[in-house]
């Protein structure tokens, strides 16, 4: 193809040429040809549109069916839920509306939630729980190591596949990133095995070097690690992805400026990479702190809260309340107390993170 | 100069053997699912383990199949997640875009109500959820599972987000034309948004195909039950059929990969989109 | 076939705790044909009249009528009108062929093949034909810039309504796509408001020039009556490159007393009769450099342009221009003598900006024809 400025001044000319016999033959009204039948219910549409007269507030419509759902859904339940932490759940009297046994899992619902309130009594009980700070503790552990040592691998990755030299990028990337689409369940069982101690792989390969048995699933300091191990292992891939996107958008000429003034690879990294991946990496930090602050299929599946809760995490506690005990008004509180840790944290990481 | 060609070289050098090997740690266990997925149980569970596939994987999924009909199993997942990421697709674009390019009262209130039940761990909605289901008679049913999640509210900001970054003027050309609000929102940004929609689509499947606690809940029999549920059955009986479990976590991997190899390139570019801005 | 017109039109924006005044009175009648240009600085209520009239905003008060009828309340698809924006807003998901057709397929009754053919007869009219089937990122800026104009005829509106479609092309292509856009406007005979910032740009390419300013019109009327004869120092300084030089100067009976001892004897008294104090306007290209005079400043930057030179000169921190002949080439920090002649002169009020006085000279077609950059 020839350069734009060629074409265009080659079109032009002959455009130039051109006008002056042919304007307005473009100009032809419609003949009395055969419409197909596409064109009449095009007819028909714009007639349809026509006689509608203009909807003043469209906006409301293009939200309400999404507004609808969510209204019923999501936020019923969300006020349902402060609603019941200020009640106690009255005993099982009148027979169960189901239940369902799994054999590990076992959900009963009684029928009629026969409510007591109680205030605040559901906070005031939480407060002194035990094994309410335990949870708070276990979750806090997982997450303090968890998200650090994930963002990091996920950004030493992003970094090492963005180098220039890096050679099969994509091949590294996909499978880096492939855990992600192992099914939640499912890994986590492939965890349970990889790390018994008796039979699994790890210990295996452990021993080969002369190390352990580690006791990954039975000692509470290691059983938390293995959770770490597994929710790092699904999650640093798709994190890796984001961040490398994020470091694909950086404009090269900022390194080149930054070579120019003698900067060395950490000064690039500093002062280059770091804050320009700042949304992006606000962003990862945002959702991981979140996801993992909600953390329950893999110790519920791995180490069951186990052994002696110290693995329960906050929201494995809550479920417990709820569906093994029954306490929903108790377990409404835990809820309400929990979102606030949540969003607390959140609204902090943003303002932090936001600055400057 | 040569001092700093050696230096290059040995960072070189670190680069790779840190990727290979993160690549090798998250390779492990995936492919100690296929072996497993391949070993009749007694050699399965052995020590020291083995280390190469066996051939034994048709006698196990025959095995699995009569046990819990794994093939319906995944079929109900991929139904329902296929049906609830195209529905939510609709209602967060729709709703996305209304909350990008239009001016509304309440917009700001209604648009940040929203987000803020992006904390809320959907676990803890099951209480609530499960009366509301039973009240409707909706237990076991896959509306039940389908519709809570629908309106997203990661969906919703992704599409706000990404729908902002249509021109203003693409739109007014669009209405000058002639072209209905509707039209210009299927026939103008829809079709401007294909890599937003395919990053949300994988958020989306990838959402529904991890919930857990809630379809356990909800569903009852075993002809409705979706992949975690059906997994989490067959660690339900006395004696676990491990090398079973492996099959249908290996099977249960297969629609994910399709899903992401297919869309990987949109996904990054689309879910892009919603971290820069903001 | 319609003219223009626009009465009284005010319109606010109102974000519930502040008003902005964005159009404020405005009234103008463009006849039937007339290429007419909104010109002003960013933010003076040029784009937002023009998307008044393109029914993309609702009119606070007044009223624009199309010929005889009154459009006021009409949705923009009902105005028969089509719009060129500033960056062409072609669809990305479209070929070229689907954007030029885009309208008719929603708007009229035209048959599928019919939208074909007339798509098809717009696109060989611009020169665009081989390009139907790409999509517009394929397409360079000036291709693009075609697309958009071929959008805008195809439906064959009564009115024509294009925002800044020239910015974003390159220098060269620009001044070869404004002969372009006057010669195909002319030959199709539509009325076309056209909106700019760039004032060389209005001077160019319109019948008539509107002013505006603050939401304001400060002046309607063909480019050289605009430039000649501004009603006020905003749009004698807006209209012309280099713009004009002001500065302020005292009035003693018939004698100017400026700033770096600037004076100048004015032989009629009358525009200045009761003031005390006016503004002094001389176009750059008026100023001549004279061996003695009364005047002086001191050179600091000569520019050669080759046809002229740009002489930028200092007296006592007040800046002033000069076009010249290129063989006058002072050296620079040296001191010059300049003149200008009485019926050059513009002379404005000090407070209101008022003109009181303008060119009175005779028209010399090489001064006024030459004000392109």
């Amino acid at each position: 193809m020839a350069t734009s400025d060629e074409t265009d001044d080659r079109v032009g000319q002959a455009y130039r040429r051109r006008i002056r016999t042919k304007i307005r033959t473009a100009t032809r009204r419609s003949r009395r040809a055969a419409r197909p039948v596409w064109d009449r219910v095009r007819f028909a549409r714009q007639d349809l549109t026509a006689a509608t007269p203009a909807l003043p507030r469209v906006a409301y419509l293009f939200i309400a069916p999404f507004f609808l759902l969510f209204s019923v859904f999501l936020a019923f339940p969300v006020f349902y839920t402060l609603y019941l932490s200020f009640f106690e759940y009255q005993g099982v009297g009148q027979g169960s509306l189901f239940w369902i046994d799994l054999g590990p899992v076992y959900i009963e619902i009684p029928q009629i939630a026969q409510l007591n309130f109680v205030g605040l009594g559901n906070y005031a009980r939480l407060l002194g729980n035990d094994l309410f700070w335990q949870s708070m503790f276990n979750t806090s552990y997982i997450l303090v190591i968890q998200v650090p040592l994930m963002i990091g691998l996920a950004l030493a990755l992003a970094l090492a596949l963005n180098a220039s030299f890096m050679r099969f990028k994509g091949v590294f990337r996909t499978a880096i990133a492939l855990p992600v689409s192992a099914n939640l369940v499912a890994y986590s069982t492939v965890f349970l095995l990889l790390f018994n101690e008796q039979l699994g792989f790890l210990n295996y390969v452990l021993a080969g070097v002369g190390l352990g048995p580690v006791p990954w699933l039975t000692d509470g300091f290691w059983a938390r690690n293995t959770i770490i191990a597994a929710v790092t292992w699904r999650w640093t891939g798709y994190n890796m992805i984001i961040l490398l996107a994020g470091l694909q958008t950086i404009p090269q000429q900022l390194y080149e400026a930054a070579e120019i003034d003698g900067a060395n690879r950490w000064e690039k990294f500093r002062y280059v990479t770091l804050p320009q991946l700042k949304p992006v990496f606000l962003f990862v930090v945002v959702l991981s702190t979140i996801g993992t602050f909600k953390l329950f299929a893999e110790p519920y599946v791995i180490t069951g809260g186990g052994p002696t809760n110290s693995t329960i995490t906050i929201v494995q506690y809550i479920y417990r309340q709820a569906f093994v005990n029954f306490n929903l008004g108790y377990a409404s509180a835990l809820t309400v107390v929990f979102v606030a840790v949540v969003s607390v944290f959140s609204v902090i990481q943003i303002k932090i993170g936001g600055e400057d | 100069m040569r001092e700093q060609r050696r230096k290059d070289a040995v960072w070189r050098f670190l680069t790779y053997a840190f990727v290979i090997t993160m690549v090798v740690v998250m390779m492990v266990p995936l492919y100690w699912m296929l072996v497993a997925a391949t070993l009749p149980q007694e050699q399965f569970l052995q020590f020291p383990p083995r280390l190469l596939p066996g051939t034994a994987f048709l006698d196990n999924f025959a095995a699995l199949q009569e046990r819990l009909d794994f093939v319906r199993t995944i079929r109900n997942s991929v139904l329902i997640a296929v049906v609830y990421t195209l529905l939510s697709l609709v209602l967060c674009s729709m709703a996305g875009f209304a909350f990008a390019k239009y001016e509304f009262k309440f917009k700001e209130p209604i648009f940040y109500a929203i987000l803020a039940t992006l904390v809320l761990p959907i676990q803890l909605l099951v209480i609530p959820l499960f009366l509301l289901m039973a009240q409707l008679d909706w237990t076991n049913t896959f509306r039940a599972i389908i519709l809570p999640w629908a309106a997203n509210p990661i969906g919703i900001f992704l599409m706000r987000q990404n729908m902002k970054s249509i021109p203003d003027a693409l739109l007014e050309s669009a209405r000058m034309d002639g072209a209905t609000e509707f039209q210009i929102f299927y026939r103008i940004a829809l079709p401007t948004m294909r890599s937003s929609l395919a990053a949300l689509a994988i958020i989306l499947f990838l959402f529904q195909w991890d919930l857990f606690l809630y379809p356990l809940v909800i569903l009852e029999t075993a002809d409705m039950y979706t992949i975690p549920v059906g997994l989490a059955q067959l660690t339900g009986f006395q004696r676990i059929y491990y090398d079973q479990i492996m099959v249908a976590a290996t099977l249960a991997i297969v629609p994910m990969v399709v899903l992401f190899l297919v869309l990987q390139k949109q996904f990054v570019s689309g879910i892009l989109a919603g971290s820069l801005k903001e | 076939m319609s003219g223009i017109n626009i009465t009284e039109l005010d319109k606010v924006y109102d974000s519930g705790t502040e008003k902005v005044v964005a159009v404020e009175d405005l009234s103008i009648e463009i006849n039937h044909g007339e290429f007419l240009v909104l010109v002003g600085p960013s933010g003076c209520g040029k784009s937002t009249t023009l998307r008044c009239l393109a029914g993309l905003e609702d009119v606070t008060t007044g009223s624009i009528q199309f010929g005889d009828e009154d459009v006021t309340d009409h949705r923009a698809s009902e105005r028969d009108v089509a719009m060129v924006f500033q960056n062409y807003a072609l669809y990305p998901h479209m070929t070229v062929r689907s954007n030029i057709g885009f309208g008719l397929k929603l708007s009229t009754k035209l048959t599928g093949d019919e939208i074909e053919q007339q798509v098809e007869d717009v696109a060989e009219m611009l020169g665009i034909s081989e390009l139907l089937n790409e999509k517009p990122k394929a397409l360079s800026g000036g291709q693009q810039q075609r697309v958009a104009l071929g959008r805008a005829i195809v439906r064959e509106p009564s009115v024509f309504l294009m925002d800044e479609p020239l910015s974003n092309l390159d220098a060269k292509l620009r001044s070869d796509m404004r002969t372009e856009l006057q010669e195909l406007q002319a030959d199709l005979d539509v009325t076309t408001v056209y909106v700019t910032h760039d004032q060389t740009e209005a001077m160019a390419m319109g019948d008539r020039i509107a002013v505006m300013d603050g939401g304001v019109l400060q002046q309607v009327g063909p480019p050289e009556e605009v430039y000649r004869s501004p009603v006020n120092q905003f749009v004698a300084d807006f209209i012309g490159s280099p713009s004009i030089n002001l500065l302020s100067a005292d009035v003693e009976g018939e004698t100017l007393r400026g700033p770096g001892g600037f004076t100048y004897e004015i032989d009629d008294t009358e525009p200045v009769a009761g003031h005390d104090r006016v503004r002094v306007g001389i176009r750059p290209e008026d100023i001549t450099v004279v061996d003695s005079g009364q005047n002086t400043a001191d050179v600091t930057v000569v520019e050669p342009m080759g046809n002229e030179n740009f002489l930028y000169m200092e007296m006592d921190g007040h800046e002033l221009t000069a076009r010249v002949d290129p063989a006058i080439r002072p050296a620079e920090e040296t001191q010059v003598s300049f003149d200008f002649r009485e019926a050059a002169l513009y002379l404005f009020d000090a407070k209101t900006g008022d003109a009181l006085k303008t060119k009175t000279d005779t028209v010399d077609p090489a001064v006024v024809g030459t004000t392109e950059d």
